[in-house]
């Protein structure tokens, strides 16, 4: 029997995800051997091999990285209810920003043109986010609706500057820009790996997230916001205030993982620019409990799950889609099990009797 | 220049057939209150599964229940998600979308490349040979119409019966609603049941019916345009089905362009149903009297009336 | 940072732990080979034709390899990971097959100098890493003419893919090949930017047959619904890759087919033999690369003449589709009488023949 909790519990914190995990893993160990794969080889390429060798960590690193930033952006605004789902497209925008000063200064050796890139990557996405803000503050329209609409108009966007303005000139007219210059690229984090400096963006993301949310009043009015918005109005917190912050912050963070994207493992602008980060990024955001230590751990399992599973179509034969399809599964038993963190559950009936009276 | 007229008119009605089919679906869910983000998915669950066992079964008919019922399936724990557990309306449709894609990624596998009939088209004897209003009207398959026709059902279960205004009005004030007596949760899950049957059919309609062919990827953001189109018809039915055949129109024009040697880029156009929706939501957000008498003002809101 | 080197150290550890396994796992003396499939390997189409090469390799030498493969890869940063995953569990050679694997690829090339890699359609080379293309432009002129012995309105319809040299010299020679048999023809192009958008490429094909073509070109789509569609619609169809005339029993014109099986054979041949050597390969009908499946009976006599005559030609490498006089659209001479383009200029053509209505999108 379920009934609410009158106080929030903190074995929660770790029973909910815990819960998620294991449902699962039993749901893809089900699946797995449906399909005829080995699971013993399954497992082995999700829970081994993405540990087992440097360069292997550096791939799960690099993943960590966009989905880090562009979770933590996001929180930001969940956490004030508003909710951003167009990452995708704040991250396309601010990549192409970053790739406009890339190719213009394409024999650039100057230490400034990666900041630059990086200013214009955040600036990018943010103005993105602010036309789903502005919208929503001048005309009332749904951010929810807005995001992921621009999201759309932005990929379109990109197709048309890789097939058109931004295409390499030398490059035989196939969709991309020219490889960016080593000015325009970041170093590598570890020696050896593709994991590159990007990752310390995701990292700043988390302190700044961290502090903002439990040291500032800006950042408990934004909460109070999204929990109590007649309180925060009270407090003389303005809501319009909220959707601005809530909406430029995510904005700004997707641009960023963006940056990092064309100017990390990419090294130039092409169609495919991200594999879903954007919409990824939300389910971290939600794994993490909206709350920036727990999407720290949020984007690794996220990462290690995407990883291994690409280990797992080389060495088991899975499926391409084995990672999506163990992505869904994780965020809807993570729903699922939320509701642990509002109610309880009692075993017998008598305790029902004793603990239901308000 | 006319053939390419009639081109457009006469491929915008199948090009629509399975937007229209999941948008009107998706309209219903909202209207009761529920915002279901995952109809890409749920389109994508129908489309495999339809094709799947079309192909296992030679029969067209089974293979499009069978598509309806899948994304039923899906809509379904969405719906217990949201419903039972309280979870957050838009997580919930990402992670069933997610879900869903990764699902008919698995069940089409086995069927990528294979070869189906489509679907006779259900022509009528004389009408359908008519120049120009032949090959626009009368030489679709029966599930073009069929779309055509639940438009004004729809608008009518909205208008004129009980169960209309129960979803309304769970949709608009779920507390008032259910102090009258109705079933608000009964009534979101019903909604949501027959939202996910639809956009299972759209999905169905795509591949076994327009492309006939199962691939990955095949539904290629029709969802997403599915859930645009709901806010562009400003969830009416007529509208919903005018913008379904609009952006059917857009996406062949595309295309036409294209032979007709015209300088337009056709990323701009496979924008503008999106650029067009932020415009009319703009639109119809700013003037909140109208607004009020459409968009269900519960949308995307829990219903904790049992907690 | 103390987080990123906890993890380190930790997945060090076990890095070590489970090192010696591994190490013994690549014990065996076969060669691994390591296919990267952009799409579904399915019943026809690119990456199928690519598989068939595999099957060829594993006929030939037998115990002395092994394949993995991984299909459905999108061209993108996850792409890298497989192949150096494959790379990891020991395989010494890869066959990486799209354009969009080129950069990733080469990186990993310099990286693993011990690895052999080939790479289907791209431009770059290095010492341990070549590439391959076939000379579709040969088959594509027997279409042409097939085509153009059979069209009415003198319209047809090609869908295609990006305007990258390879397919701009593919349309090139098809117009060729039908102005032979039909001097008015007209050549209408759709450009998908997509190697794989089924709905799109029908729609395109719609979109064709209403503007009066009664041929259609499904030119490096991957699936086949342009030619199921063209059945539908009564008018014939020609594709690339495969031969798909089950999908089309009436109306298929022909299959411009690949067989990458010797190359395959050879290139994995040089490897065992320690003799492998980054190259650009680009197999014709000289070479059995390039062939023409299941063309037509219908056909008339006088067009069936012409094709055999221009098969045995080109088979015995007398003869170049792209021989002057050869206007572009604009009506400036390219090539000169009996002048023959060269392969260099071939392979960053850039210009349409007169007779194409389409534009390349600048």
């Amino acid at each position: 029997m379920l009934e609410a909790r009158t106080a929030p519990s903190r074995a929660t914190l770790v029973a909910v995800p815990a819960i998620a995990v294991a449902l699962t893993l039993l749901c893809g160990f089900l699946l797995f051997t449906a399909i005829g794969s080995p699971p013993e080889k399954v497992a082995y390429a999700f829970f081994v091999q993405p540990f087992a060798s440097v360069g292997a960590i550096g791939e799960v690193l690099l993943k960590t990285g966009p989905l880090l930033l562009v979770a933590q952006g996001l929180a930001i605004g969940y956490r004030a209810d508003i909710w951003n789902i167009g990452a995708e497209g704040q991250l396309i925008v601010g990549a192409i920003c970053a790739s406009v000063l890339a190719i213009a200064f394409e024999t650039s050796t100057s230490p400034f043109l990666l900041p630059a890139m990086i200013l214009a990557g955040a600036a990018g996405g943010a103005a993105w986010a602010g036309i789903a803000a502005l919208l929503r503050v001048r005309f009332g329209a749904s951010e929810i609706l807005t995001t992921f609409m621009l999201s759309s108009v932005a990929l379109q966007l990109l197709y048309f500057l890789v097939t058109g303005p931004l295409k390499d000139p030398m490059g035989f007219n196939f969709p991309q820009s020219v490889m960016f210059g080593d000015a325009a690229l970041f170093a590598p984090l570890i020696p050896g790996t593709r994991a590159n400096t990007s990752l310390l963006m995701g990292l700043a993301a988390t302190l700044v997230a961290w502090v903002f949310m439990a040291r500032t009043t800006a950042g408990f009015r934004l909460m109070v916001g999204g929990l109590a918005p007649a309180a925060a109005r009270y407090a003389g917190f303005s809501q319009t205030r909220a959707i601005w912050i809530g909406l430029l912050a995510g904005g700004a963070c997707a641009g960023l993982a963006g940056v990092g994207e064309v100017a990390g493992p990419l090294g130039m602008l092409q169609r495919t620019l991200s594999p879903g980060y954007g919409f990824a990024a939300i389910i971290v955001a939600f794994l993490g409990g909206l709350n920036p230590i727990g999407i720290v751990f949020a984007a690794l399992v996220m990462a290690v799950i995407y990883v291994g599973g690409d280990y797992a179509v080389v060495s088991a034969g899975v499926p391409n889609a084995s990672a999506t399809i163990l992505q869904g599964f994780l965020l809807v038993f993570y729903l699922a099990a939320s509701l642990l963190f509002t109610h309880r559950i009692r075993w017998r009936k008598a305790a029902v009797a004793e603990g239901s009276a308000p | 220049m006319t053939a390419t007229l009639v081109f457009i008119l006469s491929g915008m009605l199948a090009a629509a057939t399975p937007m229209l089919f999941a948008a009107l679906g998706e309209s219903v869910a909202e209207r009761s209150g529920v915002l279901n983000l995952s109809v890409e998915g749920m389109m994508a669950t129908g489309a495999a599964f339809a094709f799947a066992v079309a192909t296992l079964s030679g029969s067209h008919t089974l293979g499009f229940l069978a598509g309806g019922t899948a994304a039923a399936l899906l809509s379904l724990v969405f719906a217990a998600l949201v419903l039972v557990f309280h979870a957050n309306q838009v997580a919930a449709g990402l992670a069933i979308g997610v879900l869903g894609l990764g699902v008919s990624a698995f069940a089409g596998n086995r069927f990528e490349g294979a070869a189906i009939a489509k679907p006779p088209s259900l022509d009528i004897p004389g009408l359908s040979d008519l120049p120009v209003v032949g090959p626009i009207l009368f030489s679709h398959d029966a599930m073009v119409y069929l779309g055509i026709l639940l438009v004004p059902v729809v608008a009518l279960v909205f208008t004129r019966t009980k169960l209309g205004l129960s979803i309304r009005a769970v949709g608009e004030n779920p507390e008032a609603a259910r102090a009258i007596g109705t079933p608000v949760l009964g009534i979101r899950l019903g909604c949501v049941l027959f939202g996910g049957f639809m956009a299972g059919l759209g999905g169905a309609h795509l591949s076994i019916a327009y492309t006939a062919l199962w691939a990955e990827g095949l539904v290629a953001g029709r969802g997403w345009i599915a859930v645009a189109l709901v806010v562009f018809g400003s969830w009416l039915p007529f509208r919903i089905a005018l913008g379904a055949y609009v952006f059917g129109a857009i996406s062949l024009m595309e295309l036409s362009v294209q032979g007709l040697g015209l300088a337009i880029p056709s990323q701009l156009l496979s924008a503008s149903p999106y650029i067009v929706t932020i415009l009319v939501l703009a639109a119809i957000s700013r003037d909140q009297t109208r607004l009020r008498l459409t968009r269900p003002l519960s949308l995307g809101k829990p219903f904790r009336g049992q907690a | 940072m103390s987080l990123i080197r906890n993890l380190l150290s930790g997945a060090l550890a076990l890095a070590i732990a489970t090192g010696a396994g591994i190490a013994a796992g690549a014990a065996e003396e076969k060669l691994k080979i390591g296919f990267v499939y952009p799409s579904p390997v399915g019943d026809v189409g690119w990456a199928h034709e690519l598989d068939e090469g595999r099957k060829k390799i594993v006929e030939a030498y037998g115990d002395k390899v092994e394949a993995v493969t991984a299909e459905n890869i999108p061209e993108g940063p996850d792409a890298a990971r497989i192949m150096n995953q494959m790379i990891a569990d020991g395989a010494k050679m890869l066959m990486i097959g799209s354009f969009g694997y080129m950069n990733d690829g080469l990186k990993l090339a310099k990286q693993h100098p011990e690895v052999a890699f080939i790479h289907a359609s791209g431009y770059k080379l290095a010492p341990n890493f070549g590439n391959f293309q076939t000379r579709n432009y040969e088959s594509a002129y027997i279409g042409g003419i097939a085509a153009g012995s059979l069209t009415k309105s003198k319209v047809l319809g090609v869908v295609a893919a990006y305007p990258i040299p390879e397919v701009v010299g593919i349309i090139n020679a098809f117009t060729l090949g039908a102005q032979k048999v039909a001097p008015d023809v007209t050549v209408k192009v759709v450009w998908l930017n997509s190697w794989f958008d089924p709905n799109k490429s029908q729609e395109s094909a719609r979109s064709l047959v209403a503007q009066n073509a009664d041929v259609l070109f499904s030119l490096y789509q991957d699936t086949p619904e342009v030619v199921t569609l063209a059945e539908e619609l009564g008018v014939y169809v020609l594709n690339t890759s495969s031969d798909m005339a089950k999908y089309a029993p009436k109306k298929y014109l022909m299959g411009m087919t690949i067989d990458w099986g010797p190359h395959f054979v050879a290139e994995v041949g040089k490897v065992l033999d320690g003799k492998f050597e980054g190259t650009a390969y680009w197999g014709g009908m000289k070479d059995g690369a390039v062939g023409v499946g299941s063309l037509t009976a219908d056909v008339p006599a006088p067009a069936k003449a012409l094709i055999d005559e221009a098969v045995a030609a080109m088979k015995a490498g007398t003869f170049h589709p792209l021989t002057g006089p050869v206007l572009d659209q604009d009506g400036a001479e390219k090539l000169a009488a009996g002048a023959v383009i060269a392969d260099g200029d071939l392979l960053g053509i850039n210009w349409l023949v007169k007779g194409v209505e389409t534009r390349i999108p600048q």
